[in-house]
């Protein structure tokens, strides 16, 4: 499925609180760049349940992206509890019909703002071509 | 002073929770006293004329099982609710959609297709479907439509209480009637079950470790659990931890993992969801950090159905609903 005209993408980026959203927050702010994509600030990519990542889908997401702590630099070791949740709901998600590409999980460090921005313009790429998540009723 | 009156129906269940209402045994004689049961299409021949004729709100309590899977289930449960001062949602099917719930992993054309046609003991070379109508020469006949998506009792009406279970154990269903008859109800829309995990009422918990860790998911058929065990530390996918308790445990006691009939304790959004989330946690725990992705998706690899497992009684009342269908 293409993108709609007229649509812009959906995509949510739940992005770490101690590592790279404040480098991403100094170098977006205040509001000098539009993003292509929205950022929900997390304690930990390990506080992010499925039920968010569904939500965010019921809500009109086409893809969702945990940007989280690489191995060994997360305080809480809930990294490594999103790399399993996210790789079991991708599974779980194929089986609702639902592209499990449509939900990355990314690895970043403190400043590594510039390279989340491009992961993110890839990501949005790639969930482009899918277009919107229309969900049956 | 006329007694109360009580209605009983079913919709998409299987009946089991008709037999609950029977195994109230001695009790049944108790509730008959106290209340007339004025419609029960399981036990009692009356019909829906009679419900239409009555005044609205004239039945104090309708208990209503089953889930909403066709026009006919839909057009008698908002009957049952305009004539009801009390709608109980009775079961899981009920409350949160149940095992018939399951079919929202198809359609109606998927599910058509398969039962009318595919299943090896059907011969149907026409490929003749149930039809909202069908001409008869002068007559015409009807049938309900078959809705493509199932839906809890909760999402069609407006409904007061929950009685949860699969089925509900009849000790909380005179629980529910004695509350009911006495006036000692809880607030609207209360899950009329302790608001606690079936873990913290497990015969088990006393011996589970305080950390636990699952190296190798097992399926029930593929050991004999430990009785006295926790299933997950067995590495038997078990939904306690999400699964709100009250069910006696049924299961458990017969060496058998929970499957969440109960539904989600209370802050739960989404049963399934959280059921992943926990089992994700405790997967490979201990050896989480020397894991490489490949090691981590073998491990999840041997959850051969994790829709189908993580929402068992809940699909149609998760957030997605249903399987999107193209």
């Amino acid at each position: 499925m293409k993108k709609k005209q007229g649509e812009n993408p959906k995509i949510i980026v739940f992005c770490c609180n101690w590592s790279v959203n404040p480098g991403l927050r100094l170098s977006v702010f205040p509001d000098e760049e539009e993003t292509t994509f929205k950022t929900i600030v997390t304690m930990c990519c390990g506080r992010v349940g499925p039920e968010l990542i569904l939500e965010a889908f019921t809500r009109g997401a086409w893809g969702v992206m945990l940007a989280g702590c690489p191995p060994e630099e997360c305080e809480h070791d809930g990294n490594y509890k999103a790399r399993k949740r996210v790789l079991l709901i991708k599974k779980t998600l194929e089986q609702f019909n639902i592209e499990p590409e449509r939900v990355a999980l990314e690895w970043f460090s403190t400043g590594e703002s510039d390279k989340l921005k491009k992961s993110v313009e890839t990501f949005i790429e790639k969930i482009v071509e899918y277009g919107p998540l229309e969900l049956s009723s | 002073m006329a007694k109360p009156k009580v209605a009983f129906y079913w919709n998409a269940s299987c009946g089991g929770c008709e037999e609950a209402v029977v195994d109230l045994a001695e009790d049944i004689l108790k509730v008959v006293e106290a209340v007339d049961i004025i419609f029960w299409p399981v036990a009692l021949d009356f019909k829906r004329s009679d419900i239409e004729a009555m005044d609205d709100g004239e039945i104090a309590v309708s208990f209503i099982n089953g889930a909403i899977r066709t026009e006919e289930q839909e057009e008698m449960v908002k009957l049952l609710r305009r004539k009801s001062g009390l709608v109980v949602a009775f079961g899981s099917c009920a409350h949160i959609g149940g095992i018939p719930g399951l079919a929202n992993f198809w359609n109606r054309d998927t599910i058509f297709e398969r039962a009318y046609k595919e299943v090896p003991s059907v011969e149907n070379p026409e490929g003749i479907f149930p039809r909202t109508e069908t001409q008869l020469g002068n007559e015409s006949l009807t049938l309900p439509e078959f809705h493509n998506t199932v839906r809890t009792l909760g999402q069609v009406i407006d409904v007061d209480y929950y009685l949860p279970g699969c089925a509900p154990p009849p000790e909380s269903i005179m629980d529910a009637v004695t509350a009911i008859l006495e006036g000692k109800l809880p607030e609207k829309g209360t899950v009329l079950a302790p608001d606690k995990s079936l873990c913290d009422t497990c015969p088990r918990t006393e011996s589970k470790p305080e950390k636990i860790s699952i190296k190798e998911i097992k399926r029930p058929h593929e050991i004999t659990p430990d009785p006295e065990k926790c299933f997950l530390e067995e590495g038997i996918i078990c939904l306690g931890p999400a699964t709100r308790s009250g069910c006696g445990e049924r299961c458990i006691n017969a060496n058998m993992p929970c499957r969440g009939c109960f539904g989600p304790i209370t802050g739960v959004g989404d049963h399934g969801a959280r059921s992943l989330s926990f089992i994700a946690s405790i997967l490979g725990l201990e050896d989480e950090k020397k894991m490489t992705e490949e090691d981590v998706q073998g491990l999840i690899d041997k959850i051969a159905d994790p829709a189908g497992l993580f929402y068992m009684y809940s699909l149609p009342s998760s957030l997605l609903k249903r399987r999107k269908m193209v």
